[in-house]
């Protein structure tokens, strides 16, 4: 999958777990200061990624990412 | 009767089965065995069948008490998944899921999430945060709950409150600053869970340093908040604040200091801390000066009964877990 694909997909997936507007995201979007993130989105998120793109996340990893463009780069490294 | 007789009363009365993903571990089969055989659950060991039947006979247990589900058998295996995508609002798809229940703790859970079981009780070889994960991931949050959290239920010589002896206090261990969204689901989940265990009508204080406006402050406007939140969500619970510690135990002091009416106010029997901070020392001056049993804590908030215990706990703590938790399943039921 091309990183552009993927980006999308992601940020689509992030706007569902946490109920967002895709087109306010972008892969700078932090997820403490811009979505004031909670482990129960940070759950659905991590099983959706699961889901959709077979990639198997540790939450601690998730959620030690700063931005959403840090979750794609780990993504890509477990695909 | 004590609680603790109360609660294996109930759960004797309508044992409930208990799923064991961590059955190859020593003191879990002993405390599965033991409750089972005693007659307060069912225990079902979730595992390698051939492993579990080899540790069984080497430690002597009769192996007709357990249930054995072997996690590679595929029958099985398919009728739970199934079973689960089926439901509505499950996070994880048939092949994710599949993946997952490799592991026990996730076969245990999904078992659980189609009615094949009633507990999961885990957390010895398990860290809390995997058991709380997988919980979230397979079982789910309860409607309208947006936080997992734990009550303890305190037993206090001397305390005459309107329980007797016995307090429920929330939330001491896992929800380290709560906004007041989540503080009104602590209080929610915290008066579900006495109802479920202890038939008890709930009278849930929310405290802080204030009763009711004598001081200001954005501490207290968290309790505030939580408490008109909890209210819009579950009016049929009472939940009241914000009141001092005093205020909503002591009659005497609501007396003085609660000037409007409140079911709650002196004779609460579920307390509801503002924060971590306050929760830990709180239940800690509890057991240190009150000379207090505390049993617990209970995670709540899932959509079912999850139990994490601690993993340097002895057989017998074990066993009194897996008794609560089935007592609480099958309040649940009720």
């Amino acid at each position: 999958m091309e990183r552009a694909e993927l980006e999308a997909k992601v940020l689509e997936m992030v706007a569902a777990s946490f109920k967002k507007d895709a087109a306010d995201l972008t892969t700078e979007t932090s997820f403490k200061d811009d979505l004031g993130g909670a482990s129960v989105q940070m759950v659905a998120l991590v099983s959706e990624i699961e889901n959709e793109l077979d990639a198997v996340l540790m939450l601690a990893d998730a959620s030690a990412c700063a931005t959403i463009g840090d979750l794609i780069d780990l993504i890509e490294e477990e695909m | 009767m004590s609680v603790l007789d109360q609660i294996y009363a109930k759960a004797k009365e309508d044992p409930r089965r208990v799923a064991f993903p961590e059955a190859m571990n020593e003191k879990m089969m002993q405390a599965a065995f033991e409750t089972g055989q005693e007659g307060y659950i069912i225990p079902v060991l979730v595992g390698n069948e051939n492993e579990l039947k080899a540790a069984i006979a080497e430690r002597g247990y009769d192996e007709s008490v357990f249930v054995i589900v072997d996690i590679h058998e595929e029958t099985y295996k398919q009728s739970v998944i199934e079973k689960y995508v089926a439901l509505p609002e499950t996070r994880l798809k048939e092949k994710a899921l599949s993946r997952r229940m490799e592991d026990p703790l996730y076969y245990a859970m999904a078992m659980q999430a189609v009615g094949e079981a009633d507990v999961t009780f885990a957390g010895i070889d398990n860290t809390t945060g995997d058991v709380l994960l997988a919980g979230q991931m397979i079982i789910g949050l309860k409607e309208g709950i947006s936080t997992i959290s734990s009550i303890g239920l305190c037993d206090i010589p001397g305390f005459e409150g309107s329980e007797g002896t016995l307090l429920a206090v929330g939330d001491s261990a896992v929800c380290t600053n709560p906004n007041a969204e989540q503080l009104a689901s602590i209080a929610i989940s915290a008066c579900d869970t006495v109802s479920a265990l202890l038939d008890w009508e709930p009278r849930c204080a929310m405290v802080s340093y204030s009763t009711l406006g004598s001081g200001k402050g954005e501490l207290i406007d968290k309790v505030t908040e939580a408490v008109k939140i909890a209210n819009e969500q579950r009016p049929d619970l009472a939940i009241d604040g914000e009141f001092q510690f005093d205020a909503a135990i002591s009659p005497a002091v609501a007396a003085k200091k609660v000037k409007r009416e409140s079911r709650v106010a002196g004779r609460a029997n579920v307390v509801i801390w503002p924060d971590l901070n306050v929760g830990n020392v709180g239940v800690k001056l509890i057991q240190q000066f009150g000379h207090a049993d505390a049993y617990g804590p209970m995670l709540q908030g899932f959509n079912k009964v999850v139990c994490d215990c601690s993993r340097g706990a002895p057989v017998s703590e074990i066993k009194g877990n897996i008794v609560i938790s089935a007592a609480r399943a099958a309040g649940s039921r009720q």
